[in-house]
């Protein structure tokens, strides 16, 4: 998803100010890891004045507001995405954008949907390394990669009866992580 | 600085797309055309820069008007939109655009204002920094992997369930025997594709993270 | 507590009404005016919401719903047909990519009342009695005779399971079921524990009235997205009517062999697939034996959570009544859940089978699924596409819906264990559809008053 939104360029500042806090303080960071349906995302400032030009043919930009991008890389679809940051991240949300113009607030979450469809724009082109699996998966892939890793240092070693309680205490290790992986249901 | 979470680099590129009206099919809409052409498995470009998690190009062609008493402005130029995360360094990264997939950067960033080609890779990095915008926040939900890492787990995740299932029930012995040719047919099996098969072809809509 | 208007709702949008016997007429409508005299006729018969004297308690219940079509049929102004949710409009037969109903699930496959467009309203009687039954859906017969406004394209039986004897709370596969409906503001019983949504101390507490009924406020804080006028719209609500075939010969031998592999037996096996134990008792309250104890007890068989089972060690993640009533499985105290619950009505159909008789699997055996919400969309289609159909909330990847999903040979359920070698780890693998879904659409369960307005022809959407 892309988005961008304009702000009075006195209030930039404050939102940097903001992403400062919140890189120390990390509360949003958390709930959006346990919300895990994004990859990646990032929130870009750019000053009116910031624009690149790089050649004197170019026409200079005259802007009158700063702009916010945001650019997020999630799974899931559009609409339980967006629900989702209403019910539970709201007042993280809220901090970030009460600043760009005529944003509503994230709650009621139809004015929110509303404003977010009005300042998206589409992409182009996407490329994803692993199109199969959802944030969680590649989490859960990890947690088993690591436990298959430690188990099978010492696995060959074991005498049989070993290897019983020790296949079934890794087994109980992972099986909280082995989902299936495969394309996601679509999007309406 | 907010380009970097963890070992991930979060690379914004802002590249002002030429206009020249004597074109009747402007820059534009070919690269637009040419976007929507280009294979996003793994016979993509960014399947080659291997390093590279999740990547995006847009054309923008304004910006948005959000309705009164907001002002309506409008932008002099269109921009490409480049957005790519990847593991290591900006500099490595760059270069290997430039020389690892020079026909698909010439192809795109030839629409754009004062690309100086990918022949001089130096040129073409200083190019990319002056298009470049640096993050103001950065979330990574993993930052301590790598692609080539991320994706052996992935397939050691699905090898691993398909064994247990196969194997329940056996003897501690047959098990251990099994478990062993299992770890080392685990070792030998190919990477997962980057970008996927392109025999599942995956309709764009239906792709996740778009 | 919110006032709600009780003589204005159909009963039906209220309560489940446990009678053992149902019928269900899918209706096809004759030409508006004779159709809207077939309404107003009804008007005096349908069953509100309110409340039943012990002494007077009715031997038989009657409701009506809509479908778009029927909706189209009745000529209800076009700017009042077009402010229907698009889900609605559509039907749930060209929902069909959202909701993964393909393959022995997909449209062709259904029976023809459901693949010919032909139903516009469905007609319902519940009754207590089997004589009973006969005579309310005489009357009806009798009315849509005498006002030329409609006839019944199929009429679709649906009863209680009789085993031993008697009327069971079972289900085909030999589940008691019925527990876990949500519980909104201003419905008839209080809130019990477990079956609202979580507030701040821990404790449950009923869910917003506009998640079940239009005109009131919902989770969101918002009125619920209806037609117009909102007269039309105010105190109904949507249904979702899904005909679910059982394929109990297949449940019950892929149990079977999957029983003896595992090492807690058959049924720890069977109450691992869908969170509680056959007889009704949670898996989360008592994973080692069914306790019969805990399911006579309205404040205990509905009242836990799975915060202090994240890795499902007792209750698999990917166990049925987990999968659609997470609780707080998701974290967030329930947060992302709590849009997202729906009311089921529903009731068995076809002869239960005893276990160790022999089954055919293509005799008419299932379950009647009806599921009300406020929003089709965001509600039902949801827990059909992500929770059921998909395993990623519940952390299990593509996997799918033990029961319900729609596996095609293919699917895995992975059950989570302990070191305890009665509760190990087991993988279910190559699961076949245990259901298939035979038909079914999306109803609009108006209000009397909008009733009254479409029957009379006064629907005025300004």
């Amino acid at each position: 998803m892309n988005a961008i939104t304009p702000m009075k360029p006195w209030k930039t500042p404050f939102l940097k100010l903001i992403f400062f806090l919140l890189g120390a303080v990390k509360p949003l960071q958390k709930d959006l890891k346990n919300l895990s349906f994004i990859h990646f995302a990032r929130w870009v400032c750019i000053s009116r004045h910031a624009f690149p030009r790089l050649s004197e043919q170019q026409p200079p930009e005259n802007l009158k507001y700063d702009y916010l991008l945001f650019f997020s890389n999630f799974n899931g679809t559009w609409n339980q995405y967006i629900d989702a940051f209403s019910s539970v991240l709201s007042k993280g949300l809220d901090l970030i954008w009460r600043w760009s113009e005529k944003y509503p607030g994230s709650q009621p979450v139809t004015d929110f949907k509303r404003y977010i469809s009005l300042v998206q724009f589409d992409t182009d082109y996407y490329y994803n390394v692993y199109p199969d699996s959802a944030t969680n998966d590649v989490k859960a892939a990890l947690r088993v990669q690591s436990a298959l890793v430690k188990f099978s240092q010492t696995s060959q070693t074991l005498s049989s009866a070993e290897f019983e309680r020790a296949w079934l205490e890794f087994q109980v290790e992972v099986s909280p992580h082995l989902g299936s992986t495969g394309i996601a249901p679509v999007g309406t | 600085m907010g380009n970097v979470n963890g070992t991930t680099y979060g690379l914004t590129i802002l590249s002002p797309i030429l206009e020249d009206n004597r074109l009747d099919i402007c820059h534009s809409m070919e690269l637009r055309w040419y976007l929507s052409q280009l294979p996003r498995d793994h016979r993509s470009p960014f399947a080659q820069l291997s390093s590279t998690y999740l990547a995006r190009l847009v054309v923008m062609d304004d910006v948005v008007f959000v309705g009164h008493p907001a002002c309506q402005e409008h932008l002099k130029s269109r921009y490409l939109v480049f957005e790519t995360n990847f593991d290591g360094d900006l500099d490595t990264y760059l270069r290997r655009m430039a020389t690892e997939t020079k026909e698909f950067v010439d192809d795109v960033w030839r629409h754009c204002v004062g690309f100086p080609g990918t022949g001089d890779a130096r040129a073409f990095i200083a190019y990319m920094k002056k298009c470049q915008l640096s993050t103001t926040f950065f979330f990574a939900d993993v930052n301590d992997q790598t692609v080539d890492s991320t994706l052996e787990a992935l397939k050691a995740q699905a090898a691993l369930a398909h064994f247990m299932e196969k194997n329940q029930g056996k003897s501690a012995a047959e098990l251990q025997r099994a478990f062993g040719e299992f770890l080392e047919r685990l070792r030998t099996a190919p990477p997962l594709p980057r970008g996927g098969d392109e025999s599942r072809a995956i309709p764009q809509e239906k792709r996740r993270h778009d | 507590m919110t006032e709600i208007d009780v003589s204005d709702i159909q009963g039906f949008a209220l309560k489940g009404y446990n009678f053992p016997y149902a019928r269900y007429l899918l209706l096809e409508l004759a030409e508006p005016a004779a159709a809207r005299k077939f309404l107003y006729q009804l008007l005096k018969v349908v069953t509100t919401g309110e409340r039943w004297d012990i002494n007077s308690k009715p031997m038989s219940v009657v409701n009506i719903a809509f479908t778009f079509r029927g909706l189209a049929q009745l000529e209800i102004p076009l700017a009042s047909q077009l402010s229907f949710p698009l889900e609605f409009q559509q039907g749930m037969k060209a929902r069909a990519d959202i909701l993964g109903d393909s393959g022995k699930n997909s449209p062709e496959k259904w029976d023809l009342v459901w693949r010919e467009d032909r139903v516009h309203a469905w007609l319902a009687v519940n009754a207590r009695t089997a004589d009973e039954l006969e005579k309310c859906c005489g009357d009806m017969l009798a009315l849509m005779d005498e006002t030329q406004g409609a006839r019944v394209v199929q009429a679709q039986e649906a009863c209680a399971l009789t085993i031993n004897g008697k009327f069971s709370p079972k289900e085909h596969f030999g589940y008691t079921d019925g527990f876990g409906n949500p519980d909104f503001k201003g419905a008839e019983r209080d809130c019990v524990p477990g079956q609202g949504k979580l507030n701040q101390d821990g404790g449950w507490e009923a869910l917003a009235t506009g998640e079940f009924l239009l005109g009131y406020a919902d989770e969101a804080g918002e009125l619920p997205v209806a037609p117009i006028p909102h007269l039309l719209g105010r105190n109904g609500t949507f249904m979702v009517y899904r005909k679910l075939h059982q394929n109990v010969g297949i449940f019950r031998s892929y149990l079977e062999e999957k029983g003896k592999q595992y090492a807690g037996g058959k049924e720890k096996l069977a109450a691992k697939f869908v969170g509680r134990w056959r007889d009704g008792t949670p898996l989360e309250l008592s994973p080692d034996q069914p306790q019969p104890a805990i399911v006579a007890d309205n404040d205990r068989n509905t009242n836990f959570k799975y915060s202090d089972d994240l890795a499902g060690t007792r209750c698999p993640l990917g166990a049925h009544m987990r999968r659609v009533h997470p609780r707080d499985a998701f974290g967030f105290n329930g947060g992302l859940v709590n849009r997202r619950r729906i009311m089921r009505r529903g009731l068995t159909y076809g002869e239960y089978v005893p276990e160790g008789q022999p089954v055919n699997d293509s005799d008419e055996r299932g379950i009647i699924f009806m599921a009300l919400n406020a929003s089709i969309f965001r509600q039902f289609e949801f827990v059909q596409q992500q929770w059921i159909e998909y395993g990623n909330d519940a952390h299990q990847g593509n996997d799918k819906d033990f029961l319900l999903g729609n596996h095609e040979g293919k699917g895995r359920f992975v059950i989570q264990g302990t070191p305890d070698p009665q509760n190990p780890p087991f993988i279910c693998g190559g699961l076949p559809n245990f259901v298939e879904l035979r038909g079914g659409d999306y109803f609009f369960l108006p209000s009397l008053t909008a009733l009254a307005m479409i029957a009379t022809n006064t629907v005025d959407p300004r």
